[in-house]
């Protein structure tokens, strides 16, 4: 089967971006939380909610979760790079209580996965950028040989 | 019982609805407001007010063109999907203030221009740098996240969506100049294309160039125009607290819109419940939305939206009339615009074989991302 992965370049001219895609580069996760309360604070926002001050620290995570919920796309709705089908999940992260990571779910099992299921970190190289992709637990381990 | 209604809505107009008009939004937009005003029995020159529901076109373009003297300027100031209702609001604070008169409210939309309705997120710079790298992009693939997690919280299979978007057509059947026509049979909603599972076209509302607005002005001014008032007797405004930005992906309870706060504060303010409604339009740019607000303004129970439908309770001689013009599904995806033009047809007792018969109590309800607007309207009695 021809795995399709999006290939649209991340946004990442902004400190509230920077870390999270420089972590991807070297093929980790990581999310920012608030130094003083730990509460992970996930889309990064200008202020934080928990009410203190200053900057938020980026956590490398192990990069195993729990599919949330996952949605399979078989239309193009990207500008550019979007050729489908391919699935969305959204993943919570083991380690960082309280967000939702919005990536996507490769190999084996991908096309078809189920709420609940584990998965852990397997990312995809593009022409581009690294994408912190995700493959089921316990499927074969084909990061190193995926490209788009 | 109704609470004493200071204001109603006197006039209404739409232009026709298509893909790819050969009008601009402009034109389109200054076509449905001539037309409201018509309607209402007034000339633009009595109009001395205007509610703007996107600022595009510009109110400044659209009175200069019909001869409009504006006393009062105001737009919405909610998220799209909510704002067609939150103006009716507006113009509401304004008639009552004494700030105009007759305020017209439009919205004109040329959704199938290059883009969709899918640019403005593009926009967003936390969806370009977390969300549409992993190719989460377009209203379809938002919603059907939520479905998806829906099915599984409620038990619900992929083909029991299939009644929300077959009551849609069979309304629109019965609806002149309605966009999509065409049966849609149980078979038909199966071979309906995947979008993004578990939803297909079916489940998508149209696009659509097109323009609509209406007139509102004080309760005993409308008395004295041709058209039996629609009294505006309870509305309820609400915000979630999320961002536009994370409101698809990161709300903690996953299924929870402003309906569930707007709603209560619309029955309140008209002094009724949810039993008293004897039709409603509901904003559906999805199936999954429409059930989902249904829920929350307590028109179905919870878990059963999807159940209630295809049971037959939303559609023609159902308990429960929903959306009788086909909705955003079927009738044109004017936001939430022409779901208030509908409930005002239905309570003048205008619309010939879809006409719900007695119907006296009208909720109007729309979502716009994180804001939620609820509206009841009433025929004078």
């Amino acid at each position: 089967m021809t795995e399709h992965v999006p290939e649209f370049a991340p946004y990442t001219d902004d400190p509230l971006y920077a870390p999270f895609w420089a972590a991807a580069e070297a093929g980790r996760v990581a999310l920012p939380a608030c130094p003083d309360c730990g509460v992970f604070q996930w889309y990064p926002l200008p202020g934080r909610p928990c009410g203190h001050q200053g900057p938020l620290e980026w956590r490398d995570l192990p990069g195993t979760g729990t599919i949330f919920t996952f949605t399979r796309v078989e239309r193009a709705f990207l500008p550019s790079g979007g050729e489908p089908p391919y699935t969305v999940v959204f993943v919570e992260l083991d380690g960082a209580p309280g967000p939702r990571l919005v990536s996507v779910l490769v190999g084996d099992g991908s096309a078809a996965p189920a709420i609940g299921d584990r998965v852990r970190l397997s990312p995809t190289r593009t022409a581009t950028h690294t994408l912190p992709t995700f493959a089921l637990a316990g499927s074969p381990d084909t990061s190193a040989a995926r490209t788009t | 019982m109704t609470a004493a209604a200071s204001v109603a809505i006197v006039g209404i107009g739409e232009t026709e609805f298509v893909r790819r008009s050969d009008h601009s939004v402009g034109e389109l937009a200054v076509a449905a407001v001539r037309a409201a005003i018509a309607d209402a029995g007034l000339t633009p020159g009595q109009v001395d007010g205007i509610v703007s529901v996107y600022g595009d076109p510009a109110p400044d373009d659209i009175t200069s063109s019909i001869g409009m003297l504006r006393r009062f300027t105001g737009t919405a100031g909610y998220v799209p999907g909510a704002a067609a209702l939150s103006a009716a609001v507006t113009a509401k604070l304004a008639i009552d203030a004494g700030l105009a008169d007759y305020v017209v409210i439009y919205m004109a939309y040329g959704a199938s221009r290059p883009g969709g309705p899918y640019t403005f997120h593009a926009k967003d710079p936390i969806k370009a740098s977390y969300e549409m790298p992993f190719g989460f992009y377009g209203q379809p693939v938002y919603f059907a996240a939520w479905q998806q997690r829906y099915c599984h919280d409620y038990n619900v299979k992929p083909d029991e969506l299939a009644g929300v978007s077959m009551a849609a057509r069979k309304w629109a059947q019965l609806t002149p100049g309605a966009q999509e026509t065409r049966p849609l049979t149980f078979e038909d909603y199966l071979a309906s294309p995947m979008i993004s599972t578990p939803l297909r076209k079916a489940d998508c509302c149209l696009l659509t160039d097109g323009a609509a607005a209406y007139v509102m002005t004080s309760a005993d001014r409308a008395r004295d125009l041709p058209n039996a008032p629609v009294l505006l007797t309870g509305y309820g405004l609400a915000s979630m607290d999320t961002t536009m930005h994370n409101i698809f992906t990161q709300k903690q309870d996953f299924l929870e819109l402003g309906s569930r706060l707007s709603g209560p504060r619309a029955y309140a303010s008209a002094g009724i419940t949810p039993a008293d409604v004897d039709v409603a339009m509901v904003y559906d740019c999805f199936s999954t939305s429409l059930v989902l607000q249904m829920e929350d303004l307590g028109l179905c129970p919870r878990g059963e939206g999807f159940a209630f439908a295809n049971e037959g309770h939303t559609s023609p001689g159902g308990s429960l009339p929903v959306n009788t013009h086909g909705g955003h599904l079927a009738y044109a995806y004017l936001p939430g615009v022409v779901h208030i033009a509908e409930a005002v047809k239905q309570l003048r007792g205008v619309r010939a074989a879809a006409q719900v018969s007695g119907a006296e109590v009208a909720l109007v309800s729309a979502l716009g991302g994180n804001d939620h607007a609820s509206l009841v309207l009433t025929k004078d009695r």
